[in-house]
């Protein structure tokens, strides 16, 4: 990991980092690119992905409303908002 | 840090709490992260429903480590709990103080079984699929369990018992019939041989393995043959564990972004500000540091190298579990490296939350029970709860 990839991996996730905790990032990816040295002594070609722990398909439900919310309800957790739309700043010049 | 994020005056002699990963209706649940300060849900976790229904009382919320992804809970945006230069965890610290009978946890990086091992208590991550997630802030979702935390073994296999069960609310729920099986009534088998396996053992010390010596000591004395294996697989865990979780974490934390609930910084100039301020502001550095290696293992460059790698690992390490309980009925490992954590190791080491799950690891990559009793971790066949709470008993030599 160098720091122009982390550049691009911080505007990737929103995220912006200071000097100090981009060399804990850094030292991070570093040990797990240690660890994760040992798994390529392991052959994969011939195993299948484990996406489901456990055998278990996901299922179609029923296209029902089960549960509803009313839109007062939804925006009481909301940063802003304004007769019933979230408010954000301008994205369109 | 209280160990409390909320607390209710109850009166009640079945009184649990509930760790701030569980959503609830009328309290605040913020996972430990600034990002959710004060936000209440409108709905609640289904265990807590489920509990209550079974005559449980809510008594409070015991605080968490940024979306419970750290060592105890030193991540919390309420700062660590230290006890005389010790890391505690704040649900086993209430369940230990009497206050509740039980704990209901979420499970996501091994921080309950942690808890559990240093406090002399017990603790049991049902198999994945047994206890509906709905409700539970969205983590790992391969992974995480909701999983119960206790003084004493009858106390956690009631409260699974009140929990456990099919939701159609949650997409990767087992049918009724399976989960009845799992319950306490089921029949179920004794525990007759258990695998230790050596390479698990790997950076405990003297304390730890004191524990697994006299775990075996009375595993031994009940009549189970303790059987020492090596040569697998299974030590592999943390490093696809690592990947796989911080995957899942990058995008599940990405809907926080300050727009429609949340915290949203009070300066910006514009919506990418608004998004980059808000998330910078609000996130601790541990979860950024994850936020972005889970990112980079999802990208072009790295998907098959690296994420679709340890999803193959993964399998690899099911397989390996697999032909052991052909053999074994339990395996027994550590559930972490000491059974204290001084204040200022962790502040030397921030990202030891992501060592210490070398012992976790196994039983979250394959969804399978884990319970921790005695200081150490049994972990079993899917669907062995019973099994292994029996041997949890032994573990901590309660009379039945």
């Amino acid at each position: 990991m160098d720091r122009e990839t982390l550049r691009r991996l911080e505007m990737l996730n929103q995220l912006s980092l200071t000097e100090a905790q981009k060399d804990s990032v850094i030292a991070f990816f570093a040990d797990r690119e240690k660890d994760l040295e040992a798994l390529d002594a392991i052959d994969t070609s011939s195993t299948e992905r484990m996406v489901h722990v456990m055998p278990i398909m996901t299922v179609v439900r029923e296209d029902k409303v089960v549960q509803a919310f009313s839109r007062e309800d939804l925006q009481k957790g909301a940063p802003e908002t304004d007769e019933g739309y979230w408010c954000v700043p301008k994205v369109m010049e | 840090m209280n160990a409390y994020t909320v607390k209710n005056t109850v009166s009640s002699d079945k009184v649990i709490v509930a760790d701030d990963m569980l959503l609830t209706k009328e309290l605040p649940t913020a996972a430990g992260s600034k990002m959710l300060d004060g936000y209440v849900s409108l709905f609640e976790a289904e265990a807590l429903t489920r509990a209550t229904a079974a005559g449980y009382t809510l008594g409070g919320k015991a605080d968490v480590g940024e979306f419970s992804i750290d060592l105890l809970g030193e991540t919390s945006k309420n700062g660590a709990l230290i006890v005389d230069g010790v890391l505690k965890n704040a649900a086993a610290e209430i369940v230990k103080s009497g206050d509740a009978v039980a704990a209901l946890t979420l499970d996501v990086n091994g921080s309950v079984r942690r808890a559990a091992a240093q406090n002399g208590l017990v603790s049991i991550k049902p198999t994945y699929g047994t206890v509906s997630r709905f409700g539970t802030i969205p983590v790992v979702c391969s992974g995480e369990t909701v999983s119960i935390l206790a003084k004493g073994v009858d106390a956690c296999r009631d409260l699974l018992d009140a929990v456990a069960g099919h939701d159609d609310k949650d997409g990767t729920s087992h049918s009724d019939a399976v989960c009845d099986a799992m319950k306490k009534d089921a029949t179920h088998a004794k525990l007759r041989r258990v695998a230790v396996i050596a390479s698990m053992e790997k950076g405990v010390d003297g304390d730890v393995k004191e524990k697994l010596a006299l775990a075996t000591a009375a595993l031994k004395e009940n009549g189970a043959e303790v059987v020492t294996v090596d040569g697998n697989t299974v030590s592999l865990a943390r490093a696809a564990w690592n990947v796989l979780m911080c995957a899942e974490l990058c995008n599940n934390v990405s809907r926080y972004d300050g727009v429609k609930y949340g915290y949203r910084a009070e300066n910006f100039s514009g919506i990418d500000e608004l998004y980059t301020n808000s998330r910078t502001e609000a996130f601790g550095d541990l979860l950024k540091t994850a936020i972005l290696f889970g990112s980079e293992t999802l990208s072009t460059e790295n998907y098959m190298k690296v994420y679709d790698k340890c999803q193959r690992i993964r399998r690899v390490i099911a397989e390996e579990f697999a032909k052991l309980f052909a053999e074994f009925d339990a395996v027994m490992m550590p559930a972490c490296s000491a059974l204290a954590y001084k204040e200022e190791a962790v502040s030397e080491n921030r990202h030891l939350a992501f060592e210490e799950n070398f012992y976790t690891a196994p039983a979250s990559i394959t969804g399978l029970p884990a319970v921790v009793a005695g200081g150490v971790q049994l972990v079993g066949k899917a669907f062995s709860e019973q099994t292994l709470l029996d041997a949890a008993r032994i573990l901590t030599k309660e009379e039945r």
